[in-house]
């Protein structure tokens, strides 16, 4: 079961709202698929992202893959310690192992997100 | 028929080369060589790089020894003096040999500065200071290049530097700042980092090594990121000012400032082309300074003949060569002609970049219908048995006629993997014919073979789409 206090984008990826801030990562379905992080390019800040849009490449010892921004707006904060340890996503998806947060510039996006309930139902769909 | 006398200008990998197909067809060969032979290429270039990349790896592998099951107990450390010994001793065996081929050919060397004073003299300044007079029936201009320097960089030889002196370090300086992120500054990025160096490279393109397929360009990036080797695109250097301390100052065009202890230029390459006597004999040049030739290596001047990085064009060291197989087989009676369809690059970054043929975007705008197959390294048991997941194979392929087009790899020996897609495309092979040869498990050609598969949505080892 995914954490109930976030939101889900079909790419894989959590917001975590508070106002206008949401810190992002990507789900436990998305890091057990790829295995080992060994790498993550972190986005900038400052950086303006779009949501739908990659803003982040994440490498593992099977694939590399983007990371797709659940929200538009500027990236205000990323987490620096993923740079030297990828692998605390894989350990911990949902809390130490966020990647950056957002300052939203269109909080009504937020409604396109999944409920945790319909993201475990649209993942099981997709494992089929 | 009497035996023909060829005098040739320069001997680097164009000279050199030149030099010996002649001798071999028959020639009375004279080669008038102002530095050492080899030229760039072996002096300067190509080989001194790649020796201190070998020791940058090592530097590499020894950090990484924990990896690999190695426990190093104590402190590793370097010796920069021996790294550049080491590089010293890798090119003077090439010098050696050489020397050693010229002489099994009977070519003979004069060793000092040459001037073409007619369509068969060229004057000699030898290095013990007497003058000589060289006569044949004709000539070849292979005097190569030298590093561009622009006004703006006050070079200094020792703060303010280009690549000649920057394989000859004498000490890691804490910060160095490259200018220009093309094959040369990256290379030395990779080094000087390894070698313990802050890097920071600006660039004025939207990308590094940007005449690349930009997908590859973009894992560079990445893997210049991951070292933590600074990259600036998009940006130029307006000024490098000295401070008191002799520490240096770079304004970048967006009114940013870098401090930096080193700057290494790497922006280019300058011709040489004054003083050699081409404006006195009417030889021709074009609007880049390079002397003008047809594809048998001609000049406008009849019997002169010019080759290398002199004739402008694809600057490297096998392009060099080739010319002079050309001229010189010319020169002897044969007829053939220069071919730049296929020329196979390497890149030695870490990791390799090899790639030959139409990239992507070309093709796109060319309009052509092309198909693209793709294949990461990290979907390889060898690259994992190696530890060096990083980096992609790209084949490009006519959509109609599944013809090989193009070939880009990043990764470890991509330089040497690449030469798969050369012989294909020299072939007229279709990316089928790569698909269906057997490739021997597990290597990391694998790679092109699967992504040859991929491009027919046919990969074994990747995910159904
Ligand atoms: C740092 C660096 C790394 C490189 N790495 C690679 C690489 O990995 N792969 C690759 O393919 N290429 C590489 N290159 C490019 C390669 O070195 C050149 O393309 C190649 O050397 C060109 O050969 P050339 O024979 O035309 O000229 P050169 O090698 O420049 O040789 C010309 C020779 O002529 C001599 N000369 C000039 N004028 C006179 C005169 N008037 N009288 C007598 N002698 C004269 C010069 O001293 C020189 O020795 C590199 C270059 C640099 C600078």
């Amino acid at each position: 079961m995914s954490p109930n206090d976030l939101k889900y984008h079909k790419e894989h990826t959590w917001a975590r709202i508070k106002g206008k801030k949401a810190t992002i990562g990507i789900t436990h379905y998305a890091q057990e698929s790829l295995g080992d992080i060994v790498y993550l390019e972190l986005p900038e800040v400052d950086t303006e992202v779009d949501k739908d849009a990659g803003i982040a490449e994440i490498e593992s010892t099977k694939a590399t893959s983007p990371i797709i921004a659940p929200v538009s707006g500027k990236i205000i904060e990323v987490n620096e310690e993923l740079s030297e340890s990828p692998e605390i996503i894989n350990e911990d998806p949902y809390e130490k192992g966020w990647i950056a947060v957002i300052e939203m510039s269109n909080t009504k996006e937020i409604e396109e997100l999944l409920d945790p309930k319909d993201y475990d139902k649209y993942v099981e769909e997709e494992a089929k | 028929m009497a035996e023909k006398r060829l005098i040739i200008l320069g001997a680097g990998p164009g000279g050199y080369v030149a030099a010996i197909r002649a001798a071999q067809l028959g020639a009375k060969v004279t080669v008038i060589e102002d530095t050492e032979v080899g030229g760039t290429c072996l002096n300067r270039g190509c080989i001194p790089t790649k020796a201190l990349i070998a020791s940058a790896e090592a530097i590499d592998k020894i950090n990484r020894a924990e990896e690999y099951g190695i426990d190093i107990k104590g402190e590793v450390s370097f010796n920069l003096s021996k790294i550049i010994e080491r590089k010293n001793k890798v090119v003077a065996i090439q010098v050696k040999g050489i020397r050693s081929l010229f002489k099994s050919w009977g070519i003979e060397l004069l060793e000092g500065r040459g001037k073409i004073k007619d369509v068969n003299k060229v004057d000699v300044a030898l290095k013990d200071g007497s003058n000589k007079t060289a006569e044949g029936d004709n000539i070849i201009i292979a005097t190569g290049s030298r590093p561009a320097r622009l006004p703006i960089f006050p070079f200094d030889g020792k703060d303010v530097i280009t690549s000649d002196e920057a394989l000859n370090i004498t000490e890691i300086p804490k910060s160095v700042l490259i200018v220009g992120a093309g094959v040369i500054g990256c290379e030395f990025a990779f080094i000087l980092k390894e070698l313990g160096a802050e890097v920071t490279i600006v660039e004025m393109l939207s990308h590094a090594v940007a005449t690349e397929d930009e997908e590859i360009s973009e894992i560079l990036e990445r893997e210049l990121k991951k070292r933590k080797i600074k990259l600036i695109l998009n940006t130029k250097i307006e000024k490098i000012e000295r401070g008191s301390e002799g520490s240096l100052t770079a304004v970048l065009s967006d009114g940013k400032q870098i401090k930096t202890e080193k700057v290494l230029v790497s922006i280019g390459r300058a011709l040489n082309t004054e003083n050699i006597g081409i404006e006195e004999l009417g030889i021709k040049k074009g609007k880049k300074g390079e002397i003008e030739v047809n594809n048998r290596m001609e000049t406008n001047v009849k019997g002169i003949y010019a080759i290398g990085d002199v004739v402008g064009g694809i600057m490297l060291a096998h392009v060099a060569s080739t010319e002079g197989i050309v001229a010189a087989e010319n020169i002897m009676g044969h007829s053939r002609e220069i071919d730049y369809n296929i020329v196979p690059a390497g890149i030695f970054t870490m990791p390799e970049i090899g790639s030959v043929g139409l990239r992507e975007k070309q093709a796109n705008e060319k309009g052509m219908d092309i198909k693209v197959g793709r294949f990461q390294f990290r979907g390889l048991g060898k690259a994992h048995a190696m530890g060096e997941i990083a980096g992609m194979a790209k084949i490009i392929a006519d959509a109609k006629t599944d013809k090989v087009l193009g070939l880009h790899i990043i990764g470890a020996h991509a330089a040497d993997l690449v030469h798969e897609g050369a012989v294909a495309m020299k072939l007229g092979a279709k990316v089928k014919d790569i698909a269906n040869t057997i490739h021997a498990h597990p290597t990391l050609s694998e790679a092109i073979m699967e992504a040859s598969e991929d491009l027919h949505k046919m990969a074994i080892h990747l995910p159904k789409p």
